[in-house]
């Protein structure tokens, strides 16, 4: 009788249990959070659907990637602080390297998982001036002269601002034969013309391209191009420097993140397809210089100026040492730049 | 050697279709910035126009063009600090918890409503009268029905949980209390102590029914269970499900444990047919079977009327022994203000006095109809007045009528060995009439009058005295 009974019980268990895991066995919908700067909004808004379409045929899952934008210094901050991303996408390896350190999230040596040190794409920073270039700024140089009005985002809080910064340190280098102090007053020059600060590098596009304010802005390549190209063809003009940075923004999985999820491999073969010809395809088309640029229509690759480029290793030791002299509280910056009134 | 590149397109900025670009980054530049700005330009270039006039000699040398463009750069700036500002206060402000009142109770909640925490709860005072009560066998009375404090919750959008206590009837009781998860719209699971998925009327809201006291049926469906339920829908809510494992509790009642090894399962499959369809007089059906299956050995139950008298128990010493299991075709129909309700329970259970083993069949059925009518739509979650209680403005909520017939029969084989025929009625057969007075979606005054004639229950073979009650009640639900 005993046994009866629990024979009976077990089948109306395994029947529950077996409706339950039925249930899930069906097609999958997944949600990714990508945590990304700024200007990337265009780039991942048409590569999520290329990868979404991509992972559909694939498995039959339907993916949906949501985004999260802002200054990338911000956005790491957001994830230290617990923003649940299942990958970042952000604008330098520092910002990475600190919510590694922060968190644990994901290993220290991230940066080796994927191909060019993770970043599938690279930029460099540029200058945008209105139409007839009024002021006449050709190069670094032309910054620092009185009465022109620069426009760059806080590079405290903003990953394409500290490119901006170290571009202009880096040119102040070279000209001088690498005398820091020149560096220095070049870049404090600098930003004694840099009237306002915003907290990201989209909010100073909106500050030069929509309220009209300063006669030139430091911007990332793509975001000068999509400023010319989509939003005013007819008043602005890209003036590229005689040199200036290779920006490296990189990406890397939110391992103990997506393992949470239930999205460790979704996540990753997002990361991954970035590198595939679609994605490099997607990429150049958005302005950013893929790495295979062999994927990218040849059309959009014409885009890209030549211009001479130096690296953060070569020129400032790397990130981690670059952030501690530069921009950590009480850095050079701290000391160069005073807040116009 | 700098390089220029000039872009030469047709088209402006300010018409351009990725124009919003912009306005979604800063997620500031609205209405009222522009009307703000507006205003804050006139002021700012008011004083800006007496400062120019202030400072023309002092700034000969400066041409007034170059003058004005340097002040309206200067005013742009100023604005521009105002906004990023109020992006800044506007983020800050996203990120506080939101305290919300109103008709559906009281909630804090996250930005993103993924955390939340409601209260809610609801109050009935009853009042019962028995009419013809020669035998003075019933007392008169006034209590609270039911006191339930709701709080509900989600943790991180998935996750929800219910408590539940009861304090009506001058008793504690904890009637809810489970977390369920909502990851698959068609595989919600529920952990903890709820409503088992078989009875109609005993899954609708204490609110919300039709008549002050549920009818017989529900005496023969649990009440509360613990348990683990695996529920969800497909069609676009066209098809509901509900498959759960509990400890078996009786008939009518409401267990927090167990006192055996078995459990019981229990299935509910109920369908809108025509939800999804064109046919809006159908869309109201609903109709689905339920079940429960198990082996159980103890507590048997007793069956009470409207008046809540109990007219069916067991004798001492007699126990559930086996096998037990339930059915309950079930349907609805709300056509607009009118609404039907029909239901059927069978409910066998082996029994034993220790000698003897029987299988017994209780049965009941109910059918029941309503209309509102002043207009509203009926339904079986209640009615929502269009117009709120209001005398000074003409507004008086919204009336229903409502009557209903139904019948609970005991299996014969129950007497005498299980149930004493002279105090254990063989059958219930009652009909009620009801009034439902809405006046707003959280006030609800109701009365009923309810007849229920017994076959048996009496000495010497008679039957039971007829119970006539008169019932009624205040309800505040928020």
């Amino acid at each position: 009788m005993v046994q009866k009974r629990l024979k009976t019980s077990l089948i109306l268990i395994t029947l529950a249990l077996g409706f339950f895991v039925s249930s899930l066995a069906q097609a999958k919908d997944i949600t990714l959070l990508n945590v990304s700067y700024d200007p990337t909004r265009e780039l991942y808004k048409e590569y999520n659907d290329a990868f979404a379409k991509y992972w559909k045929e694939k498995t039959g899952d339907r993916v949906r990637v949501n985004q999260s934008h802002g200054g990338a210094g911000k956005q790491a901050r957001a994830v230290i602080d617990g923003l649940e991303a299942d990958v970042v996408t952000l604008a330098l390896a520092y910002d990475i390297d600190a919510i590694s350190e922060k968190t644990g999230l994901f290993p220290a040596d991230w940066q080796k998982r994927l191909p060019h040190n993770s970043a599938p794409y690279t930029s460099t920073i540029v200058f945008l001036v209105r139409k007839g270039n009024p002021k006449g700024i050709y190069d670094w140089d032309d910054l620092v002269k009185p009465g022109v009005s620069v426009i760059t985002p806080n590079p405290k809080t903003s990953g394409g601002a500290r490119w901006n910064y170290l571009a202009a340190w880096g040119y102040a280098l070279k000209k001088n034969n690498n005398d820091e102090t020149k560096a220095r007053e070049f870049v404090a020059a600098v930003f004694k013309n840099v009237p306002i600060l915003d907290s990201g590098a989209r909010g100073s596009t909106t500050t030069f391209v929509k309220r009209g304010i300063g006669d030139v802005l430091l911007a990332w390549e793509n975001e000068a191009f999509l400023a010319v190209n989509e939003l005013g063809p007819d008043q602005f003009e890209i003036v590229v420097p005689s040199v200036s940075i290779l920006a490296e923004p990189p990406v890397t999985l939110v391992d103990k993140v997506a393992k949470k999820h239930g999205t460790l491999e979704v996540a990753k073969a997002y990361l991954a397809y970035l590198y595939s010809p679609v994605g490099q395809r997607i990429a150049a088309k958005n302005y950013y210089r893929p790495v295979s640029p062999e994927h990218a229509d040849p059309v959009d690759l014409k885009r890209f100026p030549d211009v001479e480029r130096f690296t953060i290793d070569a020129v400032f030791g790397g990130w981690q040492k670059a952030q501690k002299t530069h921009f950590a509280d009480g850095g050079l910056f701290d000391q160069i730049y005073v807040p116009s009134r | 050697m700098a390089i220029a590149y000039a872009y030469r397109t047709t088209g402006g900025l300010t018409d351009h279709p990725l124009k919003s670009l912009t306005d979604r980054t800063t997620g500031r530049y609205d209405t009222c910035v522009e009307e703000t700005m507006s205003s804050n330009r006139f002021v700012i270039y008011a004083l800006t126009a007496a400062l120019l006039l202030g400072t023309v000699p002092a700034r000969a040398a400066v041409s007034p063009e170059d003058r004005w463009q340097e002040l309206d750069q200067k005013i742009r700036i100023l604005e521009r600090k105002l906004e990023q500002e109020k992006e800044v206060n506007d983020k800050e402000a996203a990120k506080r918890g939101i305290v919300e009142a109103g008709e559906k109770g009281f909630s804090l909640r996250s930005p993103d409503g993924s955390w939340q925490l409601k209260l809610r709860g609801y109050l009935q005072a009853d009042g019962r009268v028995y009419l013809d009560d020669k035998q003075d066998a019933f007392t008169n009375d006034l209590l609270l029905r039911r006191v339930r404090p709701i709080i509900e919750g989600t943790l991180g959008k998935d996750y929800q949980f219910r408590i539940m206590p009861d304090f009506g009837r001058g008793k504690t009781e904890l009637l809810d209390a489970y977390l369920q998860t909502s990851h698959w719209s068609a595989a919600q699971v529920r952990v903890g102590k709820f409503k088992p998925p078989v009875g109609l009327e005993r899954l609708q809201s204490a609110t919300a029914l039709l008549f002050i006291e549920r009818a017989l049926p529900t005496s023969l469906v649990p009440n509360r269970d613990v348990g683990l339920q695996v529920s969800g829908e497909f069609g676009d809510g066209v098809v509901n499900y509900a498959l759960g494992v509990f400890n078996g509790g009786v008939d009518g009642g409401s267990a927090d444990g167990d006192r055996n090894d078995d459990k019981d399962g229990a299935l509910r499959l109920f369908a809108h047919p025509f939800k999804n369809t064109g046919i809006a007089a159908l869309k109201g059906l609903g109709v689905g079977v339920a079940g429960s299956y198990g082996n159980q050995v103890g507590a048997l139950p007793f069956f009470k009327s409207a008046g809540q008298q109990t007219f069916f128990k067991y004798i001492t010493g007699i126990s559930a022994d086996g096998r037990r299991w339930r059915v309950a075709p079930q349907a609805y129909w709300y056509p607009g203000p009118v609404g039907f309700l029909a239901e059927y329970v069978r409910s066998e259970q082996d029994v034993t006095n220790g000698t003897v083993t029987r299988n017994l069949a209780n049965q009941a059925w109910q059918v029941a109809a309503s209309w509102v009518v002043t207009g509203e739509d009926a339904s079986f979650k209640g009615v929502k007045p269009i117009r709120v209680f209001d005398p000074k403005n003409g507004a008086w909520g919204a009336l229903e009528v409502a009557g209903r017939y139904n019948e609970l029969k005991v299996d014969s084989d129950a007497f005498p060995f299980f149930a004493d025929p002279d105090s254990a009625a063989q059958k219930a057969s009652a009909w009620a009439a009801g009034l439902n007075w809405y006046l707003s979606r959280n006030v609800k005054v109701a009365a009923n009058y309810e007849q229920t004639t017994f076959n048996g229950g009496s000495t010497g073979g008679g039957d039971r005295e007829t119970e006539k009650v008169l019932l009624s009640r205040v309800q505040v639900a928020y």
